[in-house]
């Protein structure tokens, strides 16, 4: 990906303006380049609705209630931030999740991208990116309860 | 009785990525006043989104490490060197 954004600046070294300095113009190549990859992924794999499974099933009784009521998380967020520890429970927490949930929730969560982009390069409807991302914030909450905050009390 | 987690919780992750509707909103926090597992549920997603941001706020600082000036121009000559060559 690197390669090929050093590539594409290469060849088109005529067309950077100077308007903005050379680390974001490489910077919004780059971004490019992630996004065609994406789309090409999500087209590759056809990647629809039916396979991706719905977590509220398993999570909640037939009268709505909670199968494993959430407890109370004591940690601070920034701490977590510091401990390589968490992040590795997280990764593989976040590595669990469907491919489309994980695909959205990493560019929410983890790039910070906006709805509008996260819906262009996915490909879906903002409706449908609710529902994908409450499933993974439902699936990723059990298993950090499972694997780390339960462990910790 | 039919309990309102279920709902609760997709509209609590809902809230962080739309505006939610009066009605919404009424019955989601009528629910928070009688649900412990909810109440607890929201904390847990406020941390995780607080988590997330100061995330992003240390990888962008780490992006933010610049290349001393020496280097750079040193890049610099080569690449307008080698976009000259290619004329």
């Amino acid at each position: 990906m690197v390669q090929e954004t050093l590539l594409a600046a290469w060849r088109g070294w005529e067309k950077f303006a100077g308007k903005s300095s050379v680390r974001t113009w490489l910077v919004g190549i780059l971004k490019h380049k992630i996004i065609d990859h994406i789309r090409k992924e999500i087209r590759d794999r056809k990647l629809t609705e039916a396979v991706e499974s719905d977590p509220t099933s398993s999570l909640f009784n037939a009268d709505g209630s909670w199968v494993d009521a959430p407890t109370s998380w004591k940690e601070n967020p920034e701490e977590l931030c510091g401990s390589e520890q968490f992040q590795r429970i997280l990764e593989g927490c976040v590595g669990k999740l469907p491919e489309k949930q994980q695909i959205v929730f990493r560019m929410r969560e983890l790039t910070g991208e906006d709805s509008e982009t996260i819906c262009n390069t996915a490909e879906i409807s903002s409706t449908h990116l609710h529902v994908l991302i409450h499933r993974a914030r439902l699936a990723l909450r059990t298993c950090l309860e499972h694997n780390w905050f339960r462990g910790k009390r | 009785m039919n309990h309102f987690c279920r709902e609760a919780s997709q509209l609590q992750s809902n809230e962080f990525d739309r505006e939610l509707t009066l009605s919404e909103r009424f019955r989601l926090r009528l629910h928070l006043l009688i649900c412990g597992a909810c109440r607890n549920y929201a904390d847990n997603l406020v941390l995780l989104n607080k988590f997330f941001y100061s995330l992003r706020k240390q990888t962008e600082a780490d992006e933010n490490i610049t290349l001393p000036e020496n280097k750079r121009e040193r890049i610099q000559t080569v690449l307008k060197k080698a976009s000259a060559s290619n004329h």
